[in-house]
């Protein structure tokens, strides 16, 4: 989380003071080609519109990949479960509001469910494999998401359905925009989402615990920090964040199990961006994916395949943060 | 180098296992089976490449049914463009795969653990998407090839024309997948594999090209996977893109752990698991939405209870019988 780069020296040259924020000026960059590239010859009106709901859809990325790093990060658990947490919860979301339940109610229904799902597995299951391999830990959560998987399609099998959010039928104009409540919601969710859980790790007791406990289990272990419960409150925050994302993606894109199950891979690679490690780095390559992802739709070329861009983006991102570095034998991973 | 032709009890089993399904299975399977059966063995080859690459160097990929598709795209591309024999096609799309696993292996040469793995995941997820919106040529013109309505002919091989031959044929090339990775673990690769897994660092000390070795070893997997997706072609004469979704390299790699990464009773075990139980569920009159909820549940319970895989279980309880045989 520590973003701040080291200070430089006055009076150095121009590129030895720029070198901290290389990673920055090339994304700011590479962003910046890309809307031209791809927007260029259209109207900015149009433009503006393709940006402004791939924010929404890259928010939806972003509140995915925040929900993985943060479990990550405390855990060492790359959740694949994910999804199907927040596909039960917008299910039962669903029926809760097909009988007629009063919405709030059936909204917070969708997170508790989501984040009973989730601290069932992270209390019940993940212990028993807490010495295991990193990979095989998380494939271990791919069983449990298609067990939730399973019986979610089971109980509600395919047909066409959607949540609408009161927040759907009020929309404001904004540089001759409409843009829904809906969608602005989820991109200043994600926001508030990054700041509060910086806030919480830097200025709280349990925050402080969960910092030790990503920079060394054995240490932290060592120092009396009690695991178990600050793991225990990892999957909760997960797990929120899951029934959260869960709704908003039944609510934006689609309500359809399987397709909210499998939005964990996009936002794995949104997680990737930020190395697993930085909140304010996933964001930004969330929202970066889905602007992308949107603006590929004027390219007659790429029209076809605009899911991919998460992908290419997570690939290129990578490459470009191991520019240099030689496989030498230091460290865990 | 007497050695390197010895053959194990493990070996024996394993020979004896292929030659009696070779020749037993086809007799009393009905259709529906052996089709099962054939793509089973298909899906084997690429589970024996996942596995071997996890059990020797430890690195995970999580693309092996996207680079089937890969094999399998160029075989069903190669069969409707020329009038090439099966085999060479084979061949073809099996080179072909393996140099997708070089462009692959390339951020391994720098990346490892779950880094590693992801970037493969990365690649399925793509992969993925190509799959869906370009679909597999099936005899239409062009370079995608892609026409509507029924698929063109597809040729098998000329010595296996019938079902039950191509399931021969299948069970053949399994064995000599299985006979290349033994091959390569008694010769020089294996014995460098072996150091740079027990520590990296003594193994560069020692002067060995880590880089090229690990790229070595994601070539192989690939060329596993590029057969096993032609076969699999061969075997379904067209195929469908939802077969190579990410979720199922995801599940490919699981399913290699759970069976036992390290020999080839695991890869069977796997294989089994991945296209037998469904079938079977299925056959039964499950769900198959339930069925999945079997599968998930297995699989964790594996994952939790089996360290070595089941074919370690297996292998355990059959040592424990014996030594108390000899007691």
């Amino acid at each position: 989380m520590d973003l701040a780069p080291p200070p430089a020296r006055v009076g150095a040259p121009i590129t030895m003071r720029l070198a901290p924020y290389t990673n920055w000026i090339a994304f700011a960059v590479a962003m910046a080609a890309v809307v031209l590239a791809l927007g260029w010859g259209a109207r900015p009106n149009m433009l503006g519109l393709f940006v402004a709901s791939g924010l929404a859809v890259g928010s939806l990325y972003a509140l995915g990949g925040i929900g993985l790093v943060v479990l990550y990060r405390a855990t060492g658990v790359l959740n694949f479960a994910f999804g199907a947490a927040g596909a039960a919860g917008a299910m039962v979301c669903w029926q809760l509001l097909d009988w007629g339940l009063w919405p709030p109610a059936a909204w917070a229904a969708c997170i508790a469910v989501a984040l009973a799902i989730t601290l069932a597995y992270g209390t019940l299951i993940a212990p028993r494999l807490a010495w295991r391999d990193t990979v095989v830990k998380a494939v271990a959560t791919l069983g449990f998401a298609l067990i939730i998987l399973g019986i979610t399609t089971y109980i509600w099998p395919d047909d066409p359905r959607s949540i609408s959010l009161p927040t759907d039928d009020v929309a404001i104009r904004f540089l001759g925009l409409r843009l829904t409540l809906t969608r602005i919601l989820v991109v200043v969710a994600s926001i508030a989402i990054v700041v509060g859980i910086w806030a919480f790790l830097r200025f709280t007791a349990v925050g402080l615990q969960m910092r030790a406990l990503a920079n060394d289990r054995d240490l932290a272990a060592l120092t009396g920090i009690p695991i178990l419960r600050v793991e225990t409150l990892a999957w909760g925050i997960a797990g929120v964040l899951a029934g959260f994302t869960g709704l908003m993606f039944a609510t934006l894109i689609r309500l359809e199990p399987v397709v909210i199950t499998f939005m964990v891979i996009p936002a794995i690679a949104a997680a990737i961006c930020g190395r697993l490690e930085s909140l304010v780095a996933v964001l930004l390559g969330g929202l970066s994916m889905g602007v992308v992802e949107n603006l590929l739709t004027l390219s007659d070329t790429f029209r076809g395949v605009r899911p991919i861009a998460p992908f290419v983006i997570a690939a290129l991102v990578l490459l470009w943060l191991q520019r240099g570095q030689r496989l030498t034998f230091g460290g865990r991973e | 180098m007497s050695g390197v032709w010895r053959i194990t009890p493990s070996g024996w089993a394993g020979l004896a296992l292929a030659l009696a399904c070779a020749l037993i299975l086809p007799a009393f399977a009905g259709r529906y089976w052996l089709s099962v059966a054939t793509s089973g063995g298909c899906f084997l080859i690429a589970i024996a490449g996942v596995g071997f690459m996890y059990a020797r160097l430890g690195m995970v990929s999580l693309a092996q049914c996207a680079l089937m598709g890969v094999g399998g795209w160029v075989m069903l591309r190669l069969n409707h463009a020329f009038a090439l024999p099966f085999e060479v096609n084979l061949i073809l799309a099996a080179l072909v795969t393996m140099v997708c696993g070089f462009v692959l292996a390339l951020p391994a040469l720098r990346l490892r653990g779950l880094y590693l793995a992801l970037v493969t995941l990365m690649a399925a997820g793509g992969l993925e998407i190509v799959f869906a919106t370009f679909q597999f040529p099936n005899g239409g013109t062009g370079f995608g090839g892609v026409q509507m309505g029924s698929a063109g002919p597809f040729r098998r091989p000329a010595l296996a024309e019938t079902p039950e031959a191509y399931f021969r044929y299948v069970v053949a090339c399994a064995v000599l997948g299985f006979l290349l990775i033994e091959a390569h673990r008694r010769l020089a690769p294996g014995r460098t594999w072996a150091l740079i897994r027990r520590s990296e660092a003594a193994a560069m000390a020692a002067g060995v090209h880590v880089t090229l070795y690990k790229t070595w070893a994601f070539g192989i997997a690939g060329l596993l996977a590029g057969a096993a997706g032609a076969l699999l072609a061969g075997s379904l004469g067209l195929l469908d893109a939802g077969t190579f979704r990410a979720s199922e390299s995801v599940m490919l790699f699981a399913l290699a752990v759970v069976g036992g990464a390290h020999g080839w009773l695991g890869a069977v075990i796997a294989a089994a698991l991945y296209k037998v139980l469904p079938a079977g569920l299925n056959t039964l009159g499950v769900d198959a939405n339930l069925a999945f909820v079997i599968f998930g549940a297995g699989l964790l319970h594996a994952v939790i209870t089996a360290p070595q895989g089941i074919a370690g279980q297996l292998t355990g309880a059959l040592r424990r019988i014996w030594a108390r045989r000899d007691a």
